[in-house]
């Protein structure tokens, strides 16, 4: 009875967490503004003169031109976002975008970490179950009765010396 | 008298030669006396861990002399002092650049050489305690070797120079410069001693748990003192940068945060060690990678080879790094395999499903996310190497994939701290967890009343709030069983610790998440309206010195206090530098910045506004993970003896001989 209570329990909270995911989740979070969208644009692009930070972050003067150009296409509403990037990307001849392609050398970057995870992930179960292999089996009747006759017949010194 | 010079540079380079000289003899009577345990020799280790302090100590004092004085003399002060440096930056300037910086880390190491000697005293015969001093002694002959060779602060600079171009102008407009280096360094170069014991231990190959319990506390104050500054450095970022960001995985913050995570696996997975005696290995090279890393990030951030907000100039220090690490992990690696046969763990793991399960996969993630941040900093070098080209490897491949590390970390959070030692069994598993997740469910529940949307934001507060209530539920179980002490003690502060991390990654979540911005062109008199609030623009400041020039736009919220985003032109440098102006609030902070071009004869300005929720409580978690580092260094409740632990229970007082 208390089982089935602790079931149900759990399973209308989870059900209550669904439904709250569910509907959060999927919910429009509203328009955008015109400097969400270049901010959201300019984080994707990184500083051509400053190695390593975006557009976004930098206040250096080449990233000042670059989200003044973005800044215009947005106001101009006839390019989608990856169509801005890809316009930069080609205007600059250098590296501008912050995300390294998922192609060719580059995507080793997203590939390595996967790989990582999954053998680190592997390892570790491998361990477990060597673990488990490894467990000393339950001890018995036979080996309790073995333990018990010694003890009982020379006390201390069935056990190992701890030390 | 200032062609001469002033009395700082000989002096600087006397103390340092001091302290070249006192960690050399220290070293040697450190290795004498820990192969001899000669009781004499011992003792002279540390009057040579106080002469090397001393030696530190003087050339740090000598340098700010020098900085105060402005003796320009010096070529490192001809590079970062000026005349017109207000008092106190001219006072942090001396950590502003390249020299003074390793400098400063000569100066936490030598204090932190005198602390162990000092706290060991009465121990300094034991071998153990004279390998670990050889190793801190050689790390600091080492650094003393840099000061005096490619990073000498002292080296005398071109004659006639009479003034300077100061510190970089982000360095003089935020108080948190005195304190966010000072700080990281204590943490970052505070990882210097559990390493050494680490070292003592398998040299002397007394690799049971005592040399763990010498250490726990020098590890947990040197990682407090590292995330507190790591905190302090996203406090400042956000203050005084202007992108109303916390962080934007620049490599010199990546350099902090990989050594972070590392100590992080390494304070949990000690705890299966000093409980159960296993995971000997993976201890020891968790702590050689935490302070091998910190040799590592700052060969990448400091000799020039990574560039980034943090990174000075060009510097050859950078093969001396490369080299120490290289010496580092070839012989911690060694010693490693050399004591392999005493490093086999008597014991087995159960069961995953249990708390030391929990450990291990911890430390996998913590592991896994520490090669991610790892490969990320450094994957633009291999480019560069295998293909000559640049490339940009930034924010937004960290972001993605830290998210859903961040999110199983939380899940753990939530699972582990309720999990007995051992195995567990479904159905405590389903009783202990049954009011955390309601916690968790109810979060979720408020965040979506509230309005809350996106998948990634909503999963942290959900998962946020289940590991709040795990957190919560130790807590009470304790307090109820033991009163106060119930909150002392690693188990107690750390799960005070784990409140702040889910305060910190809610408002991280909120904050990255639900940002509002809109550039407003705010006239006088004319008061625009966005986000709920009213912004209007009432005047401009100019202020005018001899160092520069910053214009104050001075914009009034809601008809209130006036704010002051302003634009900052150094007369020294030629650049602009923008400083936001925040006003702060307990569920959302207005950050303000002036955007260029500012014309103060006209009367209207471009403003940004950023409507940034919960910004505040990523400080108050900061503090909350502070405080709980602070509570687990008081000892808790003393371990039962009926307790089950296969691991020798710590003595009072040292370890077992």
């Amino acid at each position: 009875m208390n089982r089935i209570k602790t079931r149900l329990a759990w399973a209308s909270m989870l059900l209550v967490a669904a439904c709250a995911l569910g509907i959060g989740a999927t919910r429009d979070s509203g328009p955008s503004t015109q400097a969400e969208r270049i901010d959201a644009i300019t984080e994707r692009l990184a500083c051509p003169t400053c190695d390593g930070e975006s557009v976004y972050v930098s206040r250096a003067s080449a990233a000042e031109s670059i989200r003044n150009q973005v800044a215009r296409d947005v106001a101009a509403g006839r390019l989608t976002d990856d169509q801005i990037i890809a316009a930069i990307a080609d205007r600059f001849k250098a590296q501008v975008l912050l995300v390294p392609r998922a192609t060719g050398f580059d995507s080793l970057v997203w590939i390595v970490p996967v790989v990582v995870l999954v053998v680190s992930v592997a390892a570790l179960a491998g361990a477990f179950r060597r673990w488990r292999d490894e467990r000393p089996a339950d001890a018995t009747a036979a080996d309790e009765e073995l333990v018990g006759r010694l003890l009982g017949a020379e006390p201390g010194t069935g056990r190992d010396d701890p030390s | 008298m200032l062609a001469a010079g002033g009395i700082g540079g000989p002096l600087g380079r006397a103390a340092l030669v001091v302290g070249l000289v006192g960690s050399v003899f220290g070293l040697l009577a450190a290795v004498t006396a820990a192969r001899t345990g000669d009781r004499r020799v011992a003792r002279l280790v540390i009057r040579f861990a106080w002469l090397t302090a001393t030696g530190a100590v003087g050339a740090f004092v000598a340098m700010e002399w020098a900085m105060v004085t402005r003796d320009f003399s010096l070529d490192y002060i001809q590079r970062v002092g000026s005349r017109s440096t207000p008092a106190l930056y001219n006072f942090a300037a001396v950590w502003s650049a390249l020299e003074g910086s390793i400098l400063m880390w000569v100066l936490v190491l030598a204090g932190l050489t005198a602390a162990v000697a000092h706290k060991y005293r009465r121990r300094i015969d034991d071998p153990m305690v004279g390998w670990a001093m050889a190793t801190m002694f050689a790390t600091a002959i080492f650094f003393f070797m840099l000061t005096l060779g490619p990073a000498n602060p002292f080296a005398p600079g071109a004659p006639g120079v009479v003034d300077g171009p100061g510190p970089n102008p982000l360095l003089q407009n935020h108080l948190l410069v005195m304190f966010h280096p000072p700080i990281l360094y204590i943490g970052y170069v505070g990882m210097t001693v559990p390493f050494a014991f680490a070292i003592g231990a398998l040299v002397t190959g007394r690799l049971g748990e005592g040399w763990l319990v010498e250490t726990r506390r020098w590890a947990i104050v040197s990682w407090g003192m590292l995330t507190f500054g790591i905190i302090l450095g996203g406090w400042w970022s956000y203050e005084v940068l202007g992108w109303s960001g916390v962080w934007a995985w620049d490599p010199v913050e990546n350099a902090s945060f990989v050594p972070w995570l590392t100590g992080t696996a390494y304070i949990h997975s000690v705890l299966v060690q000093e409980r159960r005696g296993m995971l000997r290995v993976w201890n020891l090279s968790l702590l050689v990678a935490t302070f091998a890393l910190t040799i590592l990030g700052t060969f990448l951030t400091r000799s020039g080879i990574l560039n980034s907000v943090h990174a000075f100039s060009e510097s050859n220090i950078g093969p001396w790094l490369l080299s120490f690490f290289a010496v580092i992990v070839v012989v911690s690696v060694g010693l490693i395999g050399w004591r392999g046969d005493r490093l086999r763990s008597p014991g087995v793991i159960d069961s995953p499903i249990s708390r030391e399960g929990a450990f291990l996969a911890n430390n996998v993630l913590f592991a896994a996310f520490a090669f991610v941040v790892l490969l990320g900093t450094v994957f633009p070098l291999v480019v560069e190497a295998l293909q000559n080209r640049q490339l940009v490897v930034g924010e937004p491949f960290f972001d993605r994939l830290s998210g859903p590390i961040g999110l199983v970390m939380l899940f753990l959070m939530s699972v582990a701290p309720v999990l007995p030692w051992r195995k567990a069994s479904g159905e405590v598993l389903a009783d202990r967890l049954h009011w955390p997740a309601w916690c968790g469910t109810a979060a979720l529940v408020v965040a979506v009343v509230l309005g809350a949307s996106g998948w990634a934001p909503l999963l942290t507060f959900g998962l946020g709030g289940f590991a709040a209530g795990a957190a919560l539920r130790q807590l009470v179980l304790a307090t109820r069983r033991q009163g106060w002490r119930g909150l002392v003690g690693r188990a107690n502060g750390g799960m005070v610790v784990h409140l702040g991390v889910i305060l910190l990654a809610v408002a991280l979540a909120a904050s990255n998440s639900y940002t509002r911005s809109q550039e407003l062109n705010l006239e006088i008199g004319a008061p625009a309206r966005w986000g709920g609030h009213t912004f209007e623009l009432v005047g401009f400041e100019q202020v005018d010195d001899d160092r520069r020039t910053a214009i104050k736009a001075l914009v009034s919220i809601d008809g209130g206090q006036a704010y002051a985003p302003a634009i900052t032109k150094f007369k020294s440098m030629g650049t602009n530098i923008g400083t936001p102006s925040v006003r702060t609030g307990f569920t959302k902070d207005l950050y303000l910045t002036l955007e260029p071009p500012v014309k103060p004869t006209s009367d209207s300005a471009r403003i940004k506004v950023f409507v940034k929720p919960m910004i505040l409580w990523l400080w108050i978690g900061g503090g909350l993970m502070g405080l709980g580092t602070l509570l687990s260094l008081f000892p808790g409740r003393r371990r039962r003896p009926t307790d089950p632990t296969s691991a020798p229970v710590a003595v009072a007082g040292g370890v077992a001989p």
